[in-house]
């Protein structure tokens, strides 16, 4: 009988435990979240009540637009962005945290910590580390198109941020932003992003090839078409067979068939819904909801093909699916590879002749070229205005000041500087044409700051200092060209409703990621008709239609 | 003995029994607290899960985050691909395992003995994700070790990452050389545990080695064997997600053969950042299991009911 107990009691907690299992993240995130975010808006009324009239009387005079605000108690903000803590330059970025604290303490009686959240699995961890909503965060670097800052907001994740409190806590950043950029950043009449809305930036995706080489293979003003690349492919393979053409790894087929679909027609694709993109409008009619990956059978052949040839060629290693550890982008500087596939940004970068890049120190014919995904159709869309932004965590203990030091760190060019360059003279010095240089004694590998603290949320360019050692007029060149061709994101306004199309959603990013990896390397078997063909009734399938038609009659409230 | 047994009522139970109990305690407050107590938590698997409101204040949806895993129209290949994975690992692993703890056991030299063991015991402590990089470097078509080995040898590559046919043989093996070291311990003390008088009996009868194991040390294995089998058959529906997310990765050559629930729902649910859904695929996996122990445990009744576990 005994034994029989304690075998039933055994038994029942096994099974609990495996139900737990499923459960059991979900009450850790829970506690207190209702309080806490109370108590946050509370104070958000209240604070200007308490006027600290001895401090207001001390700060009054210097100009200071925090002068009634209640700063006596020190607080610590912590912002979190995506990226790697800073290792090898541990030293310096101490010393520069120290000073701008020591600024930041001085002007608003707070000091920053930065959260980096590993590029592993960063999706996860941030979003989980949002979801503890317990303090742990204040800042809150988001994107509406890489980082779920909408279903972010939807989930209650963010701060509402009044205008009252903007103009408060944030006032430079609540000027500098035009009526109309806030509109975007509103969701049901709510403001919850403060948009990087005054830095230039391209980040439309292309492959950083190499245009010496591009020309020794024929290509005489560089590769302008995917069939170029083809030709350059070969012939990098054929002539240099000690370098991987391009060294991929499995993530980017997404990027490659999102790239192909833009360089090949009209389409202009709604940010946000899923990582492919799938839905959008084209450049004459914006607003009717298509998927031109249902509709472009056509040209997803033609892409299989292409890209099954490129197997072939050997363009990336056999086992590209399963490589995690590519390491393309630095083995392209050295000249271990010859091309790179990510955003105009990045080419800025590889195309300059910086200490890191060695190919051009080593071969005085280097040069690279970039072809953008969307030239041969000339279809380019400049970057939504959210593609960085700052939130406030609504589990933070002090919204106002995390918006104070917003404010200071977005404006102030002092500690602007500081954060995005570091200490001058250590890390950057500025050259007599207003340039951005490196110090004598500078290493890069211990010195550098500018990049490592990841801040994309609110860079501005009315502080921002150019980097001297970027190629600017190759680099301006490509600018204009992109600001002759471009039009602005049509659907900043649009946040899509998905909580009915969710289940669908979900299968068909799983579908894309099963077939278009295999389509993408031309690691599929059979033809490419037949593979297409089979993605096509997959999708379809799993509902991608219910979600056209659903995304079509959101498009119709909001924009007829 | 029974008989006065059953006569007595709970309270007299307890009180004659309250040493046992007290030893008790700590393990049922311990499966009291991280096994009972976030069962509320289950019902998030219902909502629609809002930070702010939490998991009782969110709103109620039924059934809605169960829906993508029945419409995928994958549940039959993922459960039949988890469970049939399971099945390997537990049976191919506890015979292994029995096997493995009875060669420790019949081992004269204490110091062979410590050192096999050690070694068997050591890959139990390499993480899944060194295993992953590990098996990729050795299988790998362009620098994989297994490649270069064959390519000097002048014979064909090796293409395994495309195949994935070789997948479940693979697995498996994977498997049983990571968990066999540990899962020989619980036998081995077992084994430890029989009387040292029945052995010597059955030796002075001239029973010989494999008499004795077969006639003495199996079958005092076997009421542990049918204990750890129930206990694995729980989670057979669970699959093992650090395994295969670090060997297999996400190509999708191989999914046919090694996408498992866990992988799946990774795959689909790592973009749409959900607790609702993921937990409503741990619900279901649960219930799976739940089914299938009070199946197994009901059959094994049947057969042999001392061996039963309720």
């Amino acid at each position: 009988m005994k034994r029989k107990l304690a075998a039933v009691l055994l038994a029942t907690s096994m099974v609990a435990g495996l139900t737990a299992c499923g459960g059991s993240d979900a009450p850790a995130a829970d506690d207190g979240t209702v309080a806490d975010e109370d108590a946050a808006a509370d104070e958000g009324t209240t604070a200007d009540e308490g006027t600290a009239a001895d401090e207001g009387a001390a700060a009054a005079d210097s100009g200071d637009p925090w002068a009634d605000v209640d700063t006596s108690e020190h607080v610590v903000i912590t912002y979190m962005t995506t990226g790697d803590t800073p290792s090898g330059t541990k030293e310096k970025y101490d010393e520069m945290m120290a000073k701008l604290n020591e600024i930041l303490t001085e002007k608003v009686n707070a000091e920053l910590d930065i959260n980096f959240i590993s590029w592993t699995d960063y999706l996860s961890n941030y979003n989980l580390t949002l979801a503890r909503m317990d303090g742990t965060v204040d800042l809150v670097g988001t994107a509406s198109d890489w980082l779920d800052a909408w279903p972010n907001a939807k989930n209650g994740a963010f701060l509402e941020l009044s205008e009252d409190m903007l103009k408060k806590y944030a006032p430079k950043t609540w000027e500098s932003i035009p009526a109309e950029n806030w509109e975007l950043c509103k969701y049901n009449g709510e403001i919850y992003l403060m948009p990087e809305d005054n830095y230039a930036q391209w980040v439309n995706h292309g492959f950083t090839y190499r245009l010496d080489w591009a020309k020794e293979a024929g290509l005489e003003n560089g590769v302008h078409s995917w069939e170029d690349l083809t030709t350059y492919f070969r012939y990098v393979k054929e002539t240099y067979p000690d370098i991987i053409p391009w060294d991929s790894d499995g993530t980017q087929y997404a990027t490659m068939v999102g790239g192909w679909i833009s360089s090949h027609s009209n389409y202009v694709a709604i940010d946000g819904i899923n990582s492919g993109a799938m839905w959008g409008g084209t450049k004459d009619d914006l607003y009717t909801v298509y998927s031109p990956y249902m509709t472009d059978t056509d040209s997803l052949v033609e892409f299989a093909k292409m890209m099954k040839e490129w197997d072939e060629i050997g363009v990336w290693q056999t086992d590209v699916l399963n490589n995690t550890a590519a390491t393309n982008r630095d083995d392209y500087r050295v000249g271990k590879v010859a091309a790179e596939q990510h955003h105009t940004q990045t080419w800025t970068d590889l195309v300059s002749k910086t200490p890191a890049n060695t190919i051009y120190q080593d071969d005085a014919d280097a040069a690279s070229g970039f072809f953008w995904f969307g030239e041969e159709a000339k279809n380019l869309t400049a970057l939504s205005i959210t593609h960085g932004a700052m939130a406030i965590s609504a589990g933070s203990a002090n919204p106002e000041r995390a918006l104070m030091v917003y404010d200071l760190l977005r404006n102030d060019p002092e500690c602007y500087k500081l954060f995005c360059y570091g200490v001058e003279g250590v890390s950057y010095e500025i050259t007599d044409d207003g340039l951005r240089t490196t110090p004598e004694g500078y290493n890069q590998d211990t010195d550098n700051i500018n990049g490592t603290t990841n801040y994309w949320w609110g860079r501005n360019d009315d502080l921002e200092i150019r980097d001297a050692s970027r190629d600017w007029d190759t680099i301006d060149a490509l600018y204009a060209e992109y600001d002759g061709l471009k039009i602005e994101y049509p659907y900043g306004q649009f946040v899509a409703e998905v909580d009915a199309i969710q289940a669908q959603i979900q299968n068909i990013n799983q579908i894309h990621e099963q077939y278009m990896k295999q389509i993408a390397f031309g690691k599929y078997a059979g033809t490419a008709e037949e593979i297409v063909a089979e993605y096509q009734a997959a999708l379809e399938g799993a509902g991608i239609n219910d979600v056209t038609a659903e995304l079509q009659r959101q498009f119709d409230g909001l924009y007829k | 003995m029974k008989k006065r047994k059953s006569d007595l009522t709970f309270l007299e139970k307890v009180v004659r029994n309250r040493v046992l109990l007290f030893m008790c305690l700590p393990a049922v407050i311990f499966f009291f607290m991280f096994n009972y107590m976030p069962l509320p938590g289950i019902y998030v698997a219902f909502v629609k899960y809002n930070y702010r409101d939490g998991i009782f204040g969110s709103k109620f949806i039924g059934l809605d985050n169960f829906k993508f895993l029945a419409t995928s129209g994958q549940l039959w290949t993922l459960t039949k691909n988890t469970i049939l994975y399971n099945l390997a690992f537990i049976i191919l692993g506890n015979m292994l395992a029995v096997f493995v703890a009875i060669l420790l056991n019949e081992m004269q030299s204490k110091w062979f003995k410590k050192v096999s063991q050690t070694i068997l015991f050591l890959p139990y402590f390499i993480s899944q994700v060194l295993v992953g990089l590990l098996v990729f470097n050795l299988l790998n078509y362009d620098t994989g070790f297994v490649n270069g080995i064959l390519s000097s040898l002048g014979m064909e590559r090796w293409q395994p990452y495309s195949d994935p046919n070789v997948w479940p043989v693979l697995m498996v093996v994977i498997y049983l050389w990571q968990q066999t070291g540990y899962n020989s311990v619980v036998y081995f003390a077992s084994i430890m545990g029989i009387d040292g008088e029945m052995m010597e009996a059955a030796k002075v009868d001239g029973a010989n080695g494999f008499q004795r194991i077969r006639y003495i040390i199996l079958p005092s294995l076997k009421p542990t064997i049918v204990i750890l089998l129930l206990f694995a058959l729980g989670g057979i529906v669970k699959g093992n997600f650090g395994l295969f997310y670090n060997i297999v990765g996400s190509n999708p050559i191989l999914y046919p053969t090694t996408d498992i629930i866990e992988t799946f729902v990774y795959r689909s649910t790592v973009q749409s950042f959900n607790f609702s859904t993921a937990s409503a695929v741990g619900f279901y996996q649960s219930v799976v299991g739940f089914v299938i122990v009070m199946t197994v445990n009901y059959i094994v009744k049947k057969i042999e009911p001392d061996y039963s576990l309720f």
